[in-house]
């Protein structure tokens, strides 16, 4: 977090006139781009009243597109959570030839435009697609069913925790580990005990993220989804549904429950920062060679 | 041959961990991105070329990459400011200001859609006041860009904020010591010193704006040639069942992407070499 | 335990980090690795406890092969940098190694509760036992790491660079306390260090090293006293060069003359001598025979009980530098500008033979000593 300045350094800040300018530049951009639109969600999901708010937040399509969204979460978190945390043991702590490209592979899904990451999937397993007729047969339905979105929003979500845990556990480097094992301990032991208290914040960090943005993903579940009311809606989808058929309050209420959420995922994240960096000062202070 | 591709080590797991990591990949990510590159060149090479090049398809990149641009580079400017102001003043709220500067990485691109549609059209609560200036946002490639603002601004603040945390205030002392002005000092000492990471989180914006559809579709108005941005012509290729358009158009889009990916990559090195 | 060491080689890439290592070391002896950053100390050491694995060659316990695996050879390792397991209390640290055992071999709760207070009884740091370790200071830190390599009662004590992260006064602590620990366990211990001064006062035996090789085995006497090569004339201790040529049993340095029946059938070769700044003379008046180099007296500095003296040889314009008691320089009356004249008493020859022979000191700088 930000360390705060003493006072005695006034030879090297601005004069106080620029220094508001630069606040007040600040300021409205965030206003205007941030601050306006998160006030206006809430603003305009209770204009028409309360009465409406319920009623549409308690609508069944809203309730099953809920569902669908949690149950997209449930599968894409931990996965990539199995994913991320064996990537960057294999990545962390050993040496081996082609790991920096492993690493770019690992972030391609952040490249790549979801709307792609749906289609890919479409060329796969849709109807004209390479396993398609061979999926008909079986009578297995991938794509315009909930198997599709529960896979495209894996897709866009695989990178985010790998990426938290691998600068983290590099950084703690393999002495620990190494430590226990010569103490006797079983590589499970070692992992259970040692490695992953180390990095449960960087993981809780990286579940976070991920749960933000698999319960927000629109493109890559739009294009796979088919938008089916009631079987293959997420709460995004709905929300665009809702929104083009002009019911603003609706989608505005459950659009609502979805930034409620991302505030209470952004305050989460905040108190881990704040958890882990009161945590890493005092344990630096033999660390003088 | 293990022996000489790994160096080895007392740790266990490697085989295991790798294996999963690399057939997870394949699985979710390499193999299905592999038939977007299959399925569009199942076609001859000119063919593949008149899909890419046809006038259409090149408005909507003209729009994508030029919007994405200029909300990447309104978001290097804003962003420098905000994430100066976040390290180096005391204001009230600071903390939930910081917080908040992350709401677009939380919050659902649907969700910005139709807020910012409903704030910037012509009678929202930003519009009207947009409206007697002449100024039409929503439903123009101008809400295109504000979109774009809103959903890559978090990377300028993020990538330049620590590198202006870790800068030595000494460095600065001595520079007034040796007579430089304030503006000098930025300038020459901290504008060098966090040019890496400004250059970072301009192509992190960047690579984030030309892949977003969610909260662009609703602002947009979608108007062929005018104000429809690429992904959204993949997707209402695919929605007539032009599986093979929809696929040329994304390999062109992926190829830009991972070249803007390796750039990063090499930029972060760049950034990491200048401060150990 | 005693290890036996033998044939080892080990190289990383192109680096070779040891090459055809051998060594014995008895039982209930304290060993030191000394040797420069990049010398293969810490990687000999990372073998011996099963946390590298060598190209060639074997490591023998007790005259038997040392199992494949670090957890089944019941090595106590104590890591330059503590690796105290951060999450978990000091008590819970050095419980760690019982509470891991199978559960057919794991004391019971009151056991290892009696075994973890006996140890911190023995490092003499019972009241930290509910600390975390970055509650601790460094010197604590590292007993705290010898404690927990101690609980498992190993066979054998592996300790790398154990006091390097530790400023002067601790170090100093530390390595007494070490000695005497060790002198009440007598636990077959290996340490690795860097510190020619540590090296000396604690082991039984030090064993040097440089670029991947032994270069001496010995008692910190016989390393001291009679360096078997150039470099460990130059790694411990101070010392004097000087560069001349052996001829038929003689051998010239700049103004002196010297008889070396060693080196009879030499002819011609280019020599080079080494003595210790207290194994010289220095006289008022030359004597016959070219045993004696005239010099002048350019600085001295008082070093508590001893006097440092650096002078400068009026011929050929060579520093030699020269120390001894303040007894001795009271009596002398030397003052900065005298003319004296240098007479080596102790004085040690090499031909420049080999290339490896005349290696002076390097600058010792990467292959950084972790790996």
């Amino acid at each position: 977090m930000s360390a705060p300045i003493p006072k005695t350094l006034s030879t090297t800040t601005e004069p106080p006139l620029i220094r508001s300018a630069l606040l007040g530049v600040a300021l409205i951009f965030l206003s205007l781009f941030l601050f306006l639109p998160l006030v206006a969600v809430f603003y305009e999901a209770l204009r028409k009243g309360i009465g409406v708010y319920l009623a549409a937040i308690s609508d069944p399509y809203a309730l099953s597109a809920i569902q669908l969204t949690l149950l997209s979460v449930a599968f894409a978190v931990p996965l990539n959570m199995v994913f991320g945390i064996a990537a960057a043991w294999a990545i962390a702590k050993f040496e081996f030839w082609g790991k920096s490209v492993l690493i770019t592979l690992i972030d391609l899904p952040f490249a790549v435009s979801p709307v792609i990451a749906g289609l890919i999937y479409v060329l796969l397993f849709g109807a004209q697609g390479w396993l398609g007729p061979w999926l008909a047969e079986q009578n297995i339905k991938i794509i315009f069913a909930v198997p599709g979105i529960v896979l495209a929003t894996v897709f866009v979500t695989v990178p985010f925790i790998a990426r938290e845990l691998i600068p983290l556990m590099q950084a703690q480097g393999t002495e620990e580990e190494e430590a226990a094992l010569v103490l006797g301990a079983s590589g499970w032991i070692t992992f259970w005990r040692i490695t992953l208290p180390n990095i449960k914040w960087g993981l809780m960090y990286g579940v976070v993220l991920c749960t933000a943005r698999a319960m927000g993903e629109f493109g890559a579940v739009s294009v796979v989804s088919g938008h089916i009311r009631g079987l293959t809606n997420t709460l995004p989808l709905h929300i665009e549904i809702l929104y083009n058929e002009y019911q603003f309050a609706a989608a505005f209420a459950c659009a609502s429950l979805l930034t409620l959420l991302a505030l209470v995922i952004l305050a989460i994240k905040t108190l881990i920062e704040h958890y882990t960096s009161t945590q890493r000062q005092p344990s630096s202070a033999g660390e003088t060679a | 041959m293990m022996s000489r591709l790994r160096q080895p080590s007392v740790l266990p797991g490697f085989g295991l961990t790798l294996g999963f990591t690399l057939g997870y990949l394949c699985l979710i990510v390499l193999i299905p991105l592999a038939m977007a590159f299959s399925k569009a060149f199942e076609v001859s090479w000119s063919e593949f070329w008149g899909i890419v090049t046809a006038p259409r398809v090149l408005a909507s990149y003209r729009l994508t990459f030029g919007a994405s641009f200029l909300a990447a580079a309104v978001n290097t400017g804003f962003g420098l400011v905000v994430a100066w102001v976040l390290v180096r003043y005391r204001f009230p709220g600071k903390r939930l200001v910081d917080a908040l500067v992350d709401l677009p990485f939380a919050l659902p691109t649907a969700v910005a859609g139709i807020t910012l549609t409903t704030l910037y059209s012509s009678n929202g609560l930003i519009g009207q006041f947009l409206k007697p200036l002449g100024l039409k946002v929503a439903f123009t490639p101008l809400g295109i860009i504000v979109a774009l603002i809103f959903i890559s601004l978090p990377f300028v603040v993020r990538t330049v904020q620590p590198v202006l945390e870790d800068l030595e205030h000494e460095v600065e002392e001595a520079a007034t010591s040796l007579g430089a002005g304030r503006w000098q000092i930025f300038y020459r000492i901290i504008f060098p010193a966090i040019r890496p990471a400004l250059l970072t989180g301009f192509t992190l914006a960047f690579a984030r704006a030309i892949g977003e559809y969610g909260s662009v579709i609703f602002i947009a108005g979608n108007l062929p040639m005018v104000s429809e941005i690429t992904p959204l012509l993949i997707v209402s290729k695919l929605e007539q069942y032009d599986y093979q358009g929809a696929a040329a158009v994304s390999v062109v889009m992926l190829i830009i992407s991972f070249i803007l990916l390796l750039l990063i990559n090499l930029l972060q090195r760049w950034s990491r070499l200048r401060h150990g | 335990m005693s290890i036996d060491i033998q044939g080892l080689h080990k190289r990383f890439g192109n680096f070779v980090a040891l090459e055809n290592i051998n060594l014995e070391i008895p039982a209930g002896q304290l060993v030191a690795l000394l040797g420069p950053s990049g010398c293969g100390k810490t990687t000999l050491l990372r073998i011996i406890a099963g946390l590298e694995t060598a190209d060639e060659g074997n490591i023998l316990f007790d005259g038997e092969q040392a199992s494949q695996h670090a957890r089944d050879r019941r090595v106590g390792f104590v890591f330059q940098h503590y690796a105290l397991f951060q999450h978990m209390t000091v008590f819970e640290n050095i419980a760690f190694g019982l509470r891991v055992r199978p559960r057919s071999r794991r004391p019971s709760e009151t056991q290892i509760r009696a075994k973890v207070h006996e140890l911190l009884g023995l490092i003499q740091l019972e009241w930290l036992a509910p600390r975390y370790p970055s509650q601790l200071s460094g010197g604590q830190r590292q007993r705290i790491a010898l404690a927990r390599a101690l609980a498992v009662e190993p066979h054998v004590l592996l300790l790398d660079e154990p006091f390097g992260a530790l400023d002067t006064k601790v170090r100093k602590e530390l390595r007494r306390w070490l000695r005497r620990l060790h002198d009440e366990l007598h636990v077959t211990s290996v340490f690795v260090t860097h510190d020619q001064e540590e090296a000396l006062e604690v082991s039984d035996q030090i064993v040097v090293m440089n670029h991947g090789r032994i270069e001496q085995i010995g008692t910190p006497e016989e390393v001291y006293d009679a360096p078997a090569t150039p470099f460990v004339y130059q790694f411990l201790g101070n010392i004097n060069l000087f560069h001349g040529r052996a001829h038929s049993g003689w051998v010239r340095l700049g103004g002196l003359r010297l008889q070396a029946p060693e080196y009879q059938d030499a002819q011609h070769v280019p020599a080079m001598a080494y003595v210790r700044p207290h194994d010289i003379d220095l006289l008022r008046e030359p004597e016959d025979g070219d045993t004696t180099i005239p010099a002048r007296i350019t600085r001295i500095s008082i070093l508590g009980s001893l006097v440092r003296l650096e002078l400068l040889q009026t011929e050929d314009g060579e520093i030699t530098e020269v120390e001894m008691t303040r007894e001795r320089f009271a009596a002398d009356q030397l003052k900065t500008g005298d003319l004296v004249f240098v007479k080596p008493r102790h004085l040690r020859v090499f031909l420049q033979e080999e290339e490896n022979q005349t290696t002076p000191l390097p600058h010792w700088q990467g292959h950084g000593d972790g790996i």
